[in-house]
């Protein structure tokens, strides 16, 4: 039986790229689902459920990634991580700045 | 980027004892303090900032590793240290699993560049097993060191 695969190709605009929040949040989601995803970047290919795999691409803004899942859900999966991006990993940029540097 | 363009040797610490996740964040900030990468005055208001970082969601990327992390405007460029705990401190990282071996980083604001960079050359390495399980085992400052310099040449990974 062939199981459903798909891919996604997303611009990250995130001006510090897939840092480490935004790493882990693309972890947690692809741990929550029921499918295989890899993160791949110039032809490298890691495990969307490792951090630190997906840290060591080294993305950074005005690059593009690009995401295939395999299994149940992938569509799904794959429409949530576009939305992750969309949203800009749910940061808004003043209050994080913020955050970083309490006077 | 290498580790030698942002690990102080001096602020190296192979034998954390704090056993909880500010005891550990203090105790690297304050090395980097004795080896005079940061201002004293300034002490306090980094720990604040990384522990704030560490509300958004927990650096502890797995593997028994975490990177704590923040920008900071006191300092010019990024500096940063490493540690280890043998016994681990709970970091709720996201496997679940204690931390043992700790990147610190401190970057100057609007200096996304680079930290991503030392965040990709740390997690780089840290692919490799072996130079992630010698680092843990590792028992003095200058064995972490050893290790990063055959890091930086390639003898890992």
């Amino acid at each position: 039986m062939c199981e459903p695969k798909a891919t996604r190709t997303v611009d990250v605009t995130n001006r510090s790229g897939i840092h480490a929040r935004a790493a882990t949040l693309i972890a947690e989601l692809v741990r929550g689902s029921r499918c295989k995803v890899s993160l791949i970047k110039d032809r490298e290919r890691v495990d969307g459920t490792d951090v630190l795999q997906i840290l060591s691409l080294g993305t950074r803004c005005g690059e593009q990634i690009s995401f295939e899942a395999t299994g149940g859900d992938a569509q799904r999966v794959l429409d949530a991580l576009v939305q992750l991006f969309a949203d800009n990993f749910g940061e808004d940029e003043e209050k994080i700045q913020e955050a970083e540097n309490p006077q | 980027m290498k580790f030698a363009d942002f690990v102080s040797p001096e602020a190296i610490r192979a034998q954390l004892t704090a056993t909880d996740k500010e005891g550990a964040i203090r105790e690297m900030v304050q090395a980097l303090l004795d080896a005079g990468r940061i201002r004293a005055d300034e002490l306090e208001s980094i720990i604040k900032a990384i522990l704030k970082r560490e509300e958004l969601g927990s650096t502890g990327i797995g593997r028994g590793v975490a990177v704590p992390h923040t920008k900071h405007p006191s300092v010019d460029r990024l500096v940063g240290t490493v540690a280890v705990s043998s016994q681990g401190v709970d970091f709720a990282s996201l496997d679940g699993e204690t931390v043992q071996l700790f990147f610190l980083l401190i970057s100057p604001p609007d200096c996304p560049g680079d930290h991503l960079r030392a965040l990709e050359n740390i997690s780089r390495q840290l692919r490799d097993d072996t130079f992630c399980r010698f680092l843990k085992q590792a028992k003095s400052a200058e064995e972490i060191q050893q290790l990063l310099d055959e890091a930086d040449n390639n003898q890992f990974a």
